[in-house]
């Protein structure tokens, strides 16, 4: 056994590589087209915001007195600042086109049939972060577009009968758009939404893997 | 879908899989090469189109029409054309909360409200028809959202609310009613209506074309743009009290402040003890006690916050000893020079000077006997008193007024607390020589002037 497969056999027998390998990677699905890439291209999108996004919290400030300085510095001070608020401004709209146009394909292809009806509503679930993540993160750069869609945006849930008033107040931290709102978005944007969404995707990806991808509906189906 | 039914698809299953591919590496690579094609796409949006800069938020400012990111405008449309419904359309909370509740809700149990076992197309056409007349109109919706709902309100109207309600109704509608052909009739009804509601937005699109987004502003983003910014703002609204330097002294010519005297802002005593947030609070809220008026939006004045803080900056790098003027900024703001032989022209070399001592006062709105010194044309034939420059005439009132002569009711001694620099009154009396050339090419063609 040469050193190379003695590392390797080390590690398999702590962590199971073999089997991840032949359960995950070395298995059989139907044949598929280029639509079926549309599930994963939303992962990468995701993973792509995920580190753009951390990147981006080294030197934002999520607070009505520095965020649109410290976003200004990002753009024009430090290094590939701008490349990298670029792409995280990009994909943000890409990614929703992306997941919509995901989950159109599964609609339109009938895979959300048995036996993938919850793998569909985790997707639900997804897209709904995703637009959420969009919602939250639209209001960090504290610039007038934010700012101001953001007021209409929360006092649309004002409208509703009853409780109305409660959750506008919940969604801004008080009665107008503030300090406290910009921290809870920025809460809401990098931990509460991208936790769910990495659980969601845990579910959905396992769901995947155990059932299988679907196949294209043929004239039978 | 019953016992049979699921086992029957199960072996399907199987055999599509058995005739499949590996996971790896057939699938991973289509997906691979996906997620590259997708990082290059950004790259190249972040480079090539970059991120638009926007004005500061600014709370105060309520004229600011908000514009929602892209994927929610489909139900800000929604929202707007439903309020024109007679009646229904007060009950804002229906159309606000309720739809897109249902819609929500909807979505979730698609799989248990599409439940036929089929899955080709063939066989649910109710379904996939449905599905796109509520796309078309999606996109049909996002595409006429920045057109005021008022204008060409019929075809909004149809196109955004009755053509989608009709076609998804027919979808439901024509399965029952038409039995033979049932997949023709559908597939009609969905072409024909997806044309016609995309047909109408275009149209709509075309008729009355959005307001042209309101002139991007120029956003100052770097210190030195930041440093001019504030420099520009603080010549038009401060200079007529503070001096063009800073320098205060008596003030003359201002309304209601006749012959108060300024101390100067410009000094080591203020820069040192003032923080950048009094200076802000000064700007914005006056000290109306003393006489000084409200500037920021918030407190009834006309700038935002983005604007205060650049004339902060301002102050700050050009009056502090302590904090260096970049040199960009020292070479962008100077006054522009003039070479022995050279003919000075209104764009290149009086402009500069007007902008920087004379618009604060010479500007709409203010006691300067109506002498608006926006335009060359203005400069020349404007005011009561017109025409104050005449071509080769060193007696005209402007020159004599640079010279520190009071004329009367015509006006006082120009700029009225300190005198213009030697060498910039010479441009003004050479300009006038050269008979007011207006360009830089007008003055190239004029005979020179020996100083």
């Amino acid at each position: 056994m040469s050193t190379w497969q003695k590392l390797l056999n080390w590690f398999d027998e702590r962590l199971g590589l073999t089997t991840i390998y032949s359960t995950v990677l070395d298995r059989k699905v139907p044949k598929v087209n280029w639509w079926f890439t549309l599930g994963s291209a939303s992962m990468i999108l995701f993973l792509l915001q995920g580190v753009t996004g951390v990147m981006l919290t080294v030197y934002y400030v999520p607070s009505p007195d520095h965020a649109y300085d410290s976003i200004n510095y990002i753009m024009n001070e430090v290094a590939f600042g701008w490349l990298i608020r670029g792409i995280h401004h990009w994909g943000a709209s890409l990614m929703v086109l992306v997941v919509f146009a995901h989950m159109l394909r599964t609609f339109y292809f009938g895979a959300f049939k048995y036996p993938r009806e919850l793998t569909w509503i985790t997707g639900v679930f997804l897209l709904l972060c995703t637009v959420g993540m969009g919602f939250t993160g639209y209001l960090l750069p504290w610039n007038q577009r934010a700012f101001w869609a953001t007021t209409v945006g929360t006092s649309i849930a004002g409208a509703v009968p009853f409780v109305g008033e409660f959750i506008n107040e919940v969604l801004r931290g008080g009665t107008d758009l503030s300090a406290l709102t910009l921290a809870r978005f920025f809460s809401v944007h990098i931990w509460w939404l991208p936790a769910a969404i990495i659980a969601l995707i845990g579910v959905h990806m396992y769901m995947i893997i155990r059932l299988g991808i679907s196949s294209v509906p043929t004239k039978e189906d | 879908m019953n016992a049979e039914q699921k086992q029957q698809y199960k072996e399907k299953y199987a055999n599509a899989k058995q005739h499949g591919v590996k996971f790896w590496p057939d699938i991973i690579y289509k997906d691979l090469l996906i997620s590259f094609a997708i990082f290059i796409l950004l790259v190249g949006l972040a480079t090539f189109l970059g991120v638009a800069s926007e004005p500061k938020a600014d709370p105060s400012d309520s004229s600011y029409i908000p514009r929602p990111e892209w994927y929610f405008l489909f139900l800000f449309k929604f929202l707007a054309i439903y309020g024109q419904i007679p009646w229904l359309g007060k009950i804002e909370w229906l159309a606000a909360t309720v739809v897109p509740a249902v819609g929500v809700l909807a979505l979730f149990l698609v799989p248990f409200i599409d439940r036929s076992p089929f899955r080709h197309f063939s066989k649910r056409g109710a379904a996939l028809a449905f599905m796109t007349v509520l796309v078309v109109t999606m996109v049909g919706l996002t595409l006429i959202a920045n057109v005021p709902t008022t204008e060409l309100s019929a075809l909004q109207f149809i196109s955004g609310l009755v053509l989608p309600a009709l076609g998804m109704a027919a979808a439901l509608l024509i399965p029952l009613f038409i039995k033979k052909d049932t997949n023709r009739a559908l597939a009609w009804m969905t072409g024909v209506t997806s044309a016609l509601i995309l047909g109408l937005a275009v149209a709509v699109l075309v008729l009355s074309p959005p307001a042209a987004a309101a002139e991007e502003a120029q956003v100052a983003a770097t210190l030195p743009e930041q440093i001019l910014a504030g420099q520009d703002l603080y010549s038009v609204h401060c200079v007529e009290c503070h001096g063009a330097e800073g320098e205060g002294g008596e003030i003359k010519g201002v309304e209601g402040l006749e012959g108060v005297i300024l101390d100067p802002i410009n000094a080591r005593d203020v820069m040192y003890t003032f923080t950048d947030e009094t200076l802000y609070n000064i700007i914005a809220y006056g000290q109306p006690d003393l006489g000084m008026t409200p500037f920021g939006l918030a407190y009834g004045g006309t700038l935002g916050p983005g604007e205060m803080e650049n004339m902060v900056t301002f102050m700050r790098y050009t009056w502090d000893d302590r904090a260096e003027l970049p040199a960009e900024v020292t070479a962008a703001s100077a006054m522009p020079t003039l070479a022995e032989s050279e003919t000075p022209s209104y764009e290149v070399h009086i402009q500069p000077i007007i902008k920087r001592y004379c618009i604060s006062c010479h500007r709409e709105g203010k006691t300067n006997n109506n002498y608006i010194m926006d335009t060359y044309e203005n400069v020349i034939n404007g005011g009561d008193n017109a025409p104050n420059l005449i071509a080769g005439d060193l007696t005209c009132n402007t020159i004599r007024m640079l010279n520190r002569e009071d004329l009367g009711d015509i006006g006082s001694a120009m700029p009225p607390t300190k005198a213009l620099k030697a060498e910039l009154v010479d441009v003004w009396v050479r300009w006038v020589l050269a008979g007011m050339p207006e360009t830089a090419e007008d003055a190239a063609a004029a005979p020179s002037i020996a100083p």
